[in-house]
C-alpha cells in the first residue's frame, strides 16, 4: 500500500521569530517581546587559534554576508599585525566589496522588497515573491535580475577567487592582485551593472513613487521611529562601505559623535535583557535609557537608510543625484520612515557601480604591491565595515605569538535589535486593541517592518515561500488567548 | 552537452551537527573519487538564488543536508526530491528568494537547471545546530559511520558507481 510520510521540521517552530504581545485588561497592547534564536559561542570558539586564521573562520558565521565578516575580520587582523596593508590592497578589497554590495542589494530588492510594492502588501503570500514581480512587470526583468547578479558574482570571483568562504584577504593585504586581462573582463560587466542600477531606480519611480498609496505607506503609519542613525563615512562624510569613521547623527540631523574603529568601545555599549540571547547596543555616553524614542534616546538604527541619513553627500555624481531625489521626495534628511531603506539600497547601488567604474579607471589597480608580509605583532585590532544590513565591528586581541586571546563582534542586525523590538510594538499597538481583532494581516504588516531592516539572525531563521516564519502569541491576564502562526 | 551532476554538502562545518552534510560530501568524495561528469562542492552554505547559481548547467544534483523533525531520532535520515521539498534547514534563508522560487525563476529565464525529480536530497536528523564546535554531538558522532554507509549506498546507486 502506498504510504505518505509528512516531514514536519521542528525548526519551523524553533528557528522562527516569535513575538509575544501582552494585552492589558482593556485589550490594549501593553508590551511586546520579539525573540529569535541566535548561534552560540563564536567569540569563545576562536580564542586560542592563530589570529591570521580568523578571516577564514568568520565566513562560516553566516552564509548571508560572509564577505562582510571576511573584510571586517581582515581589517581587525591587520590591526593585530601593525596595520601594514598597502594602499592597493585596500583598493582591491573595496572594489570586491562594491560588487558584493550590488549582488546582495539586487537579491534583497527584487526578491524581498519589490514583491510588497509591485504585487502589493495585501497580495496573496503565494504570489508575493519575485515570480509575482516577474508576472507583473514582464519576464525580461527576471532575466535582467539574474544577469546582473551573475555579473556581480563574476566580478567577485575574478577578484577574490571565490564568492563564499573567501580566503583572499591575508594579514597585510590580499593573496592575489588583478591582472590587466582580468580588468578587461570586468570593465564591460561594470558598465552593464551601472545601467542596471539606473533601470532599478526607474522601476522604483514607476511602480512605487507612481502609486500614492505606496508613498503614503512609506511615509506614514507606524513604520517610523524617532531614534538616531549610524553609518560609516569617509573624510567628506560620504558613505563608505569598507573604511572610514563611524558617524552617529540624531533624527533631527545633528551629529552626536564620530569615532575611529579603535574607539568603538568608548561610544557603544551593549544592554542585556533576560528574555533574549541577542544584546541591545546603545550609545554608551548617553547610557541605557530603555526602549524609548526621542531626542535623548540612546538607541540608533544602522540600516541603508541610516547610512544615507548620516551622510552629507554621496561619494559619486549619479549617486548624489539619486540621493537628492530621494530626500527631496521624502521631505528632507534625515528621514525617519523605515521603509525608505528599500529606496536607500538602490541609491547605494548607484554609488557601488560608480565606484567600480572608478576603480576600473585607476591605473594602479593592476599593480603588484597588493601585500606586504607583516613584520610585527602589535596585539590588538578593530575592523569596521558596513555590512549590507548594518555596521559590523570585529575586535580582536592576540598574544605575542599571534594567538587569539579575545574576540568581540557587534554584527549589523544586533545594532538594529532595539529598533526592531520597538517598531514591532508600534505596529502591534496600531493594529490591535479593543474591538480590533488580530488576524493574519498583523503578520503581513509586522513582516514588512522586519524586511526594511533585512535582519540577519545568524541564519538561524528559515523561511517559507515569500515569508519569514512567524508566530504571534497574544497574552492577556497571564494566559495565552490566541496564537497566530504563519509558515510554522 | 554532456550530462552533469553536482554533489553538494550543505551546512556549516563548525556548527556542531550542522556539519553532517559537509562531512558526508567530503567522505563520499573520497570514497567515490571523481566519476566523469560529476562535480563536488563539499561545503556549500548558500540558499535561494545563490543555490540556483550552483545548480546552473547541471542535469542532476545530490544534496546532503540536515533537518530537525518532531520526535525524530538523531541520525535517522530521509530521502526526497525537490518536488517534495517544503522546507529544510539550509536550503532557504530570509534574505533571498526561497529555493523553489529561485528554481522557478531560473527556469522562466531559460537557465539549464535540473528537473525537480533529479534534485535528490538526503536530510539527516540532527540535535544541535546553534552551537559552534568542530565535532558533532556524541550521539551523532557514534551514528555517523553507519550513516555514511547507508547514505553512501543510496548515493552510489543514483550515481551508478560501484560500492567501495
Amino acid at each position: 500500500m502506498a504510504r505518505t510520510i509528512h516531514i514536519d521540521p521542528i525548526t519551523r517552530l524553533e528557528g522562527h521569530g516569535k513575538i509575544t504581545i501582552f494585552l492589558d485588561d482593556a485589550g490594549e497592547v501593553k508590551d511586546t517581546y520579539f525573540q529569535i534564536p541566535e548561534l552560540r559561542g563564536f567569540e569563545r570558539f576562536v580564542v586560542g587559534r592563530p589570529i591570521e586564521e580568523l578571516p577564514r573562520i568568520v565566513t562560516r558565521i553566516c552564509g548571508v554576508c560572509p564577505a562582510s565578516h571576511h573584510m571586517a575580520s581582515a581589517k581587525a587582523v591587520d590591526g593585530c599585525f601593525g596595520n601594514e596593508c598597502p594602499p592597493l590592497a585596500h583598493k582591491l578589497r573595496d572594489m570586491y566589496y562594491h560588487a558584493h554590495y550590488i549582488h546582495s542589494h539586487i537579491a534583497h530588492f527584487y526578491a524581498l522588497a519589490a514583491p510588497d510594492f509591485v504585487c502589493g502588501p495585501d497580495a496573496e503570500p503565494a504570489t508575493r515573491n519575485i515570480l509575482g514581480v516577474v508576472a507583473k512587470v514582464g519576464l525580461e526583468i527576471g532575466g535582467s535580475v539574474l544577469a546582473a547578479r551573475a555579473m556581480a558574482q563574476e566580478i567577485q570571483s575574478i577578484l577574490g577567487g571565490r564568492t563564499t568562504h573567501l580566503v583572499w584577504c591575508l594579514p597585510g593585504g590580499v593573496s592575489k592582485g588583478l591582472t590587466p586581462e582580468e580588468l578587461e573582463k570586468i570593465k564591460p560587466m561594470v558598465a552593464k551593472l551601472y545601467d542596471f542600477t539606473q533601470f532599478s531606480l526607474q522601476l522604483f519611480r514607476d511602480v512605487v513613487l507612481g502609486n500614492p498609496a505606496y508613498v503614503e505607506l512609506i511615509l506614514k503609519g507606524p513604520y517610523t521611529l524617532d531614534v538616531h542613525n549610524m553609518g560609516l563615512v569617509d573624510a567628506d562624510n560620504a558613505p563608505n562601505f569598507y573604511d572610514g569613521k563611524v558617524r552617529v547623527v540624531d533624527f533631527e540631523g545633528r551629529e552626536i559623535c564620530k569615532y575611529a574603529p579603535h574607539e568603538y568601545s568608548m561610544y557603544i555599549a551593549e544592554h542585556v535583557e533576560p528574555w533574549t540571547y541577542l544584546k541591545f547596543p546603545f550609545l554608551k555616553q548617553r547610557g541605557w535609557k530603555g526602549f524609548v524614542e526621542g531626542i535623548d534616546s540612546s538607541i540608533y538604527c544602522a540600516t541603508p537608510l541610516s547610512r544615507l541619513n548620516v551622510a552629507d553627500r554621496m561619494a559619486t555624481p549619479r549617486a548624489q543625484e539619486a540621493f537628492e531625489e530621494m530626500f527631496s521626495t521624502l521631505g528632507g534628511r534625515p528621514c525617519k520612515a523605515l521603509m525608505a531603506a528599500h529606496w536607500a539600497r538602490l541609491v547605494e547601488m548607484v554609488q557601488n557601480a560608480e565606484m567600480l567604474q572608478k576603480h576600473c579607471a585607476d591605473p594602479e589597480i593592476t599593480g603588484t604591491r597588493y601585500r606586504v608580509v607583516p613584520q610585527r605583532i602589535t596585539g590588538e585590532g578593530v575592523g569596521i565595515v558596513e555590512a549590507m544590513r548594518g555596521t559590523l565591528t570585529h575586535h580582536y586581541t592576540c598574544d605575542d605569538e599571534g594567538i587569539c586571546t579575545s574576540a568581540n563582534l557587534i554584527v549589523g542586525t544586533t545594532n538594529n535589535n532595539a529598533p526592531i523590538h520597538m517598531v514591532t510594538k508600534k505596529v502591534a499597538k496600531s493594529l490591535i486593541g479593543p474591538g480590533k481583532e488580530p488576524d493574519q494581516g498583523i503578520l503581513n504588516r509586522i513582516e514588512m517592518a522586519f524586511r526594511a531592516f533585512d535582519p540577519c539572525y545568524s541564519c538561524a531563521t528559515h523561511s517559507l515561500p515569500g515569508q519569514m516564519p512567524l508566530e504571534v502569541e497574544i497574552v492577556q491576564g497571564g494566559q495565552p488567548v490566541r496564537t497566530i502562526r504563519r509558515g510554522c | 552537452m554532456s550530462a552533469q551532476t553536482v554533489i553538494l554538502g550543505m551546512g556549516n562545518p563548525i556548527l556542531t551537527d550542522d556539519a553532517v552534510g559537509v562531512r558526508l560530501a567530503r567522505d563520499l568524495h573520497r570514497r567515490f573519487g571523481d566519476p566523469p561528469g560529476v562535480r563536488w562542492l563539499e561545503e556549500c552554505s548558500v540558499g535561494g538564488l545563490n543555490l540556483m547559481d550552483v545548480l546552473a548547467d547541471c542535469d542532476r544534483a545530490l544534496v546532503f543536508d540536515s533537518i530537525r523533525t518532531r520526535d525524530a531520532l538523531p541520525g535517522a535520515w530521509h530521502r526526497f526530491t525537490a518536488g517534495d521539498l517544503r522546507e529544510t534547514m539550509n536550503l532557504r534563508n530570509v534574505h533571498d528568494a526561497n529555493f523553489a522560487t529561485a528554481l522557478a525563476l531560473g527556469r522562466l529565464a531559460g537557465l539549464r537547471l535540473p528537473a525537480d525529480a533529479e534534485i535528490h536530497i538526503f536530510a539527516v536528523e540532527i540535535v544541535d545546530n546553534l552551537t559552534f564546535g568542530e565535532r558533532m554531538t556524541e550521539g551523532m558522532e557514534a551514528r555517523y559511520p553507519a550513516l555514511l554507509s547507508e547514505i553512501g549506498e543510496e548515493a552510489a546507486r543514483i550515481l551508478g558507481v560501484a560500492k567501495q
